[in-house]
């Protein structure tokens, strides 16, 4: 849909250009617009689209200032003028002010007004923070650990990594794979009843881009710990601390980024 | 020259981050040719934990998935091609490796390559050489004749002369009585339920016309699903094909249910009234936050309705159920719940989705399966704070009929009553349903639940609709009149002028 909005902007240009050749400055002026629109459409092909809004009240702005332009000399406006009244009065276009002015003019003010009168029901929508900011502090089965620097411990027991890994495979197909996926890409058997669904850890842009003591407190706290920005109300992210120790949420973490080839941030 | 220069700089600090996250990103392991032993491999890494290790199922998962992980060393395979007795073909186990069992832990699995899968399944018969030994061949599968409304009809006679109806159920919903016996089971020694027609996203075997006809004609081993590859002729397994086909529901999915205005509120569940109004179906899945969790739920939709007159509001609940139970033999009652905020407020907050919290408390009308419909209000203030109100002006009527659930809730508008929520027409009302399923032992938190969805009471369509267009099109066709007029006028004048 928003390829044709380049070509917009192309006939719009070329109207332009015959225009001026043939000096009519009225078709000049529609060209113009027509580039102006096609181009602020287009953008929406590189940049996060511009709102409608913001090109409505652009578009408006545009067609002042050229018609203040076009104005400036009594001469040149009435040329401005001419076609349009050409098409009002002359006997020879009949059939285009029948076509124009008759038809197609009423019939789209009709639907522009019915598009403006007719009630839209939209549900409320909410943004979601998906990576919310941790708190600095947090309490796990009432004990304070500080997140803030907190590594997980058994990274430093490099004799035991293979055993830790294992144990966190076991413990994330008992709790986590419902939802989170066998293959931990968030399409597991359950995820499809919530909303949000359950995030994927494949890929460099999920766990990847987090350091574990973020994994550590996200797990831990569940959907209680997220702030009014994350919609905690929607959440189905389990609180671990009521199922898990400390120790086996920091396994099942090795094993998520084990699992997935990822590296926490650091 | 130095405001551009700061530009600049600006520019330049803000691209910096950028290329630094480019760097971090995770490079994708380069893929080597792949060798028969890299089965055991991957097999490890990704069917270990639900299959086994040794492929016997003796595995984390066994506790916590229902069916149960195959014991590939038990050497019975459910899904084949071939005829009964005989091993599945690669095919087959490529095809299960590929797609999984829909309605199951059994993952589809994209990821792997072609190869990767060979060894997989090089690997998979490893575990049960005996049943190997010998080559399977797969009974024919193409060239399905095409379905009319004769061959279904054919397929529906069909469906009842080779007591399919027994399992299956009247309706192809599951609920036929032989299945509720308790020697009804699995060659592993489970219990298994005949499989629901209806729900098409849940058949283990694929929902395509060729896999119900493959299920058909090969069985499914060591289930009471049997082969009738031999009982039944060829064009009478496609003519059950197409009808089991023709039973599938397709599920309209989305965030909002539109509640109709109607001038007198159905009557019960059966009123021709519920088919004029549009449904919404909610994907249900096992409540997983709050011991005791639900991971073997099976109830897997809930198909919503509502009609409101000024004064009442009724919403009409549909699921299925393989076995009805109203509590006999210290089995839980079947049970429903629709939940709503105790407090509607503008905005995105609302109370938790399950049973809300003790900040935000939600208000849930419950039904449960008995002779006298009795309706229980209840608010909750969390998962471990729930109590019924004293007083309710909620009623419902329950119907189970051919393995389908319906309830009907009714309740005015604005009860008055501390609370419980007063609805308006034209907002969005958040709500999400909890099922229970007696036979599962769902009973309390182990429950079958649904996200937030809203539902909306339609206004009637402002009058203005219908009038301001057509106005403002013949204004603007008054007004191109006296302009054309006008400046014929002042042109024919100017000409005669000349
Ligand atoms: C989360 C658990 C889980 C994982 C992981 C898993 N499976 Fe399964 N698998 C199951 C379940 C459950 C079934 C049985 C479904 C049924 O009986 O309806 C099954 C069935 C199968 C079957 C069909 C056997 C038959 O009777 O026809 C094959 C083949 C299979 N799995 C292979 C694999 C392979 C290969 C992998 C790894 C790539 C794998 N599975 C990973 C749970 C799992
Ligand atoms: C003795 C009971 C019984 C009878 C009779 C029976 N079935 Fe089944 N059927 C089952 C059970 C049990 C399952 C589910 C097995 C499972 O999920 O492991 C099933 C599953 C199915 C499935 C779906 C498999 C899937 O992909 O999930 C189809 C299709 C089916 N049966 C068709 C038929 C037809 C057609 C007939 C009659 C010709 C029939 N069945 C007769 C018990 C029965």
């Amino acid at each position: 849909m928003l390829k044709i909005y380049p070509v917009l902007a192309a006939v719009g240009l070329l109207i332009s250009i015959v225009s001026v050749i043939r000096k009519s400055s009225f078709f000049n002026f529609l060209g113009i617009l027509i580039l102006l629109f096609g181009l602020l459409k287009s953008a929406g092909l590189f940049i996060p689209p511009f709102p409608g809004q913001v090109i409505t009240m652009y578009m408006a702005m545009s067609i002042f200032s050229f018609l203040i332009y076009f104005s400036i000399q009594e001469e040149t406006f009435q040329a401005f003028l001419e076609p349009m009244r050409a098409v009002l009065g002359d006997e020879d276009k009949k059939i285009l002010r029948v076509l124009i002015v008759f038809i197609a003019l009423p019939l789209l003010t009709g639907f522009i007004t019915y598009t403006k009168v007719v009630p839209v029901y939209e549900p409320p929508v909410s943004a979601r923070i998906v990576h919310p900011e941790p708190p600095s502090q947090m309490e796990f089965r009432g004990k304070t650990i500080n997140v803030i620097g907190l590594e997980n411990p058994l990274r430093k027991d490099t004799a035991n990594f293979a055993k830790n890994v294992e144990d966190g495979k076991k413990i994330y197909y008992q709790n986590c794979f419902y939802c989170h996926g066998d293959d931990l890409d968030g399409k597991g058997h359950l995820a499809q009843a919530y909303n949000p669904l359950p995030l994927p850890f494949r890929g460099g842009d999920t766990i990847a881009q987090l350091p574990e003591s973020f994994v550590f407190w996200r797990v831990s706290k569940g959907w209680r710990g997220l702030p009014a920005g994350s919609g905690p109300w929607n959440s189905s992210m389990p609180s671990f601390e009521d199922f898990l120790t400390e120790e086996e949420v920091w396994k099942v973490s090795m094993f998520i980024y084990e699992a997935t080839g990822n590296k926490p941030r650091t | 020259m130095t405001n551009i220069a700061a530009i600049l700089l600006l520019i330049v600090s803000l691209l910096l981050p950028v290329s630094g996250y480019a760097d971090d990103k995770h490079k994708p392991e380069e893929k080597k040719p792949i060798e028969a032993s890299q089965g055991k491999t991957i097999y490890d890494s990704w069917c270990a934990q639900c299959h086994g290790y040794k492929g016997d199922a003796d595995a984390y998962t066994k506790d916590v998935t229902l069916p149960l992980p195959r014991d590939f060393a038990f050497g019975v395979y459910k899904f084949r091609s071939s005829a009964p007795g005989e091993p599945p073909t690669d095919a087959d186990l490529t095809r299960i490796i590929r797609k999984g069992n829909p309605g199951t832990s059994m993952p589809p699995w994209e990821r792997f390559s072609d190869d990767e899968v060979k060894a997989i399944v090089q690997h998979v018969k490893t575990f049960a050489p005996d049943v190997f030994s010998s080559e399977a061949k797969s009974i024919k599968l193409d060239n399905p004749p095409k379905s009319t409304p004769e061959s279904i009809a054919k397929g529906k006679e069909l469906f009842n002369m080779a007591k399919c109806v027994e399992c299956h159920g009247k309706e192809g919903r599951g609920d036929g009585e032989k299945g509720w016996q308790a020697d009804f089971k699995t060659d592993w020694g489970y219990r298994v339920a005949p499989a629901n027609y209806t729900q098409g996203w849940e058949l283990r075997n694929g929902s395509d016309l060729v896999d119900i006809y493959r299920t058909i004609s090969a069985g499914l081993a060591g289930t009471p699903m049997t082969s009738y590859l031999d009982s039944l002729k060829d064009d009478e397994r496609w003519s059950l094909a197409h009808f089991i086909k023709s039973l599938q529901l397709t599920r309209k999915l989305g965030v909002a249910l539109k509640v109709k205005k109607v001038e007198s509120l159905p009557v019960g569940t059966d009123d021709a009234k519920w088919k004029d109004v549009e449904y919404l179906d909610l994907p249900i899945g096992g409540q997983l936050m709050f011991e005791p969790r639900n991971f073997t739920s099976v109830i897997t939709n809930a198909r919503v309705r509502g009609v409101y007159t000024p004064k009442e509001i009724a919403i009409m609940l549909e699921w299925t159920d393989k076995q009805p139970s109203k509590g006999a033999d210290n089995i839980p009652q079947d049970s429903a719940r629709i939940q709503f905020p105790v407090k509607l407020v503008d905005g995105a907050e609302r109370p938790y989705f399950y049973m809300g919290s003790r900040k935000a408390p939600a208000n849930l009308w419950q039904w449960k399966a008995s002779d006298d419909n009795k309706v229980v209000e209840l608010i909750a203030k969390g998962f471990d704070l729930v109590e019924s109100k004293e007083k309710t002006d909620i009623s419902a009527v329950g119907t189970y009929t051919d393995g389908l659930y319906r309830v009907v809730f009714k309740r005015a508008l604005n009860t008055g009553q501390e609370g419980s929520p007063a609805f308006m027409v034209g907002k969005f009302i958040p709500f999400s349903v909890t099922l229970f399923d007696g036979n599962n032992a769902e009973d309390g938190n182990k429950s079958a639940i649904s996200a937030w969805y809203f539902l909306m009471m339609e206004p009637p369509t402002p009058i203005k609709v219908y009038v301001m267009p057509p106005i403002a099109a013949i204004l603007v066709f008054a007004l191109g009149l006296v302009m054309a007029n006008n400046t014929k006028k002042t042109r024919d004048q100017r000409k005669k002028k000349k």
